[in-house]
């Protein structure tokens, strides 16, 4: 191996391991890649399990165990440059919904009271002990870049890796999902808020004119807009838009409704409700980050309690 | 001088701009189906469209910025680290 490519680790911490496949899908660019860049350390690819000196550090995951965060803090020691790449590293994910939720609960869930196993033990200590809440990895560690998206699309991934080698401003923009979206965008008469699981939304009109809730319109594109394009509603797995993020009376909820109520006929209250009924679902990518959490007009635990009440 | 664009590719004809522009700066191009500036000279920079639009395709270059003092410092300073 050259002496002047650049290093790269990589490491993953409580994700589901999509981000290292997103990798994988740069193709014949992953030959393009590897001519200027070494891979010392990937949880996929090396037996490396110490941590090498190196210029990039890759780090998916939120931290969720001890290993998490011994590991995020190892990184940082070893790496010049760390990138939280996708969802789970940058604003803790969808696992942030476990903070609606006790310690006890999760793990009563998962190992005693499982629909699909029979077990009825709790794990001992060989594995790694679950932490009080889910955070990304800012919170830990200093982070030098950030590359949202679940996972980011390769075309991201391709953009920030080539123009960080290249010492080149990277070529992305910070427009939202709809702006990669296809269907017409178009002013209704529709009245009710539809549910997806019992009516279908037509292939060539807006999600939100026809009263189906999209995430589109505050999720920051990181992927290309393939689900509204291909007839599913955007879930926000992205993350929120540098407005939603940056201005603490914005807010996924405010932001939809908003937009629904001009496109169509739903009172904006009607919506704002319905989201806040849901909100597990629709916060669910984002529910750890501060930047979120700390919304003065966030009470995502409370609406989570009332609807779990009932 | 004040400049506006809006991103042709992501403008998909929602025409909420045209709605909540105070000084009518847009227009909708019936041909294209997409709203076009068209006096940007009646602009006064207060960026009601760029939030409203739901692409956030509509850009506005060399304008006095009104520093919001609830906006968050913390997070405001790591836009720039976004890939």
């Amino acid at each position: 191996m050259s002496g002047s490519k650049v290093r790269l680790n990589t490491e993953w911490l409580c994700d589901c391991g999509g981000c290292h496949v997103a990798i994988v899908d740069l193709h014949e660019k992953m030959l393009q890649v590897l001519q200027s860049v070494e891979i010392l350390k990937c949880p996929v690819l090396t037996d490396e399990k110490d941590y090498p000196e190196a210029d990039i550090g890759i780090v998916t995951g939120s931290v969720r165990t001890e290993h998490d965060r011994e590991a995020a803090i190892a990184m940082r020691q070893k790496c010049k440059t760390i990138i939280a790449f996708g969802t789970c590293a940058v604003y803790g994910g969808f696992h942030g919904a476990g903070l609606a939720h006790s310690r006890e609960e999760i793990m009563d869930h998962v190992y005693r009271h499982s629909p699909t196993t029979k077990t009825d033990t709790l794990p001992n200590n060989s594995i790694s002990a679950l932490g009080k809440m889910v955070t990304p990895i800012d919170e830990v560690i200093e982070v030098d870049l950030y590359l949202p998206g679940c996972p980011p699309h390769s075309h991201f991934i391709l953009e920030g890796l080539s123009s960080l080698i290249n010492r080149t401003a990277p070529r992305v923009h910070k427009e939202t999902v709809c702006a990669g979206c296809h269907r017409v965008m178009k002013k209704t008469a529709v009245t009710e808020i539809q549910d997806p699981t019992s009516s279908y939304a037509d292939g060539e009109t807006c999600f939100l004119s026809q009263g189906f809730i999209c995430q589109g319109s505050v999720t920051l594109d990181r992927c290309l807009a393939p689900c509204p394009n291909h007839g599913i509603a955007c879930s926000g797995c992205a993350g929120p838009t540098m407005q939603v993020l940056s201005e603490p009376t914005r807010d996924l909820r405010t932001e939809i409704s908003e937009r629904m109520s001009r496109l169509t006929k739903i009172p904006y209250e009607t919506i704002k409700t319905h989201l806040e009924k849901s909100a597990k679902t629709h916060y669910a990518y984002a529910m750890a980050t501060k930047m979120i959490g700390n919304k003065p007009t966030f009470l995502i635990r409370k609406w989570i309690a009332e609807r779990e009440a009932r | 001088m004040l400049e506006m664009t809006i991103h042709e590719n992501s403008c998909r004809g929602c025409q909420l701009c045209l709605d909540v522009c105070p000084t009518d700066c847009f227009v909708f191009d019936e041909q294209t189906q997409k709203a076009r500036v068209a006096v940007v000279e009646n602009c006064i920079a207060c960026l009601s469209c760029a939030y409203i639009c739901p692409s956030m395709a509509i850009r506005h270059k060399d304008y006095h910025q009104v520093k919001n003092f609830y906006r968050n410092i913390e997070f405001s300073s790591r836009m720039e680290k976004f890939l």
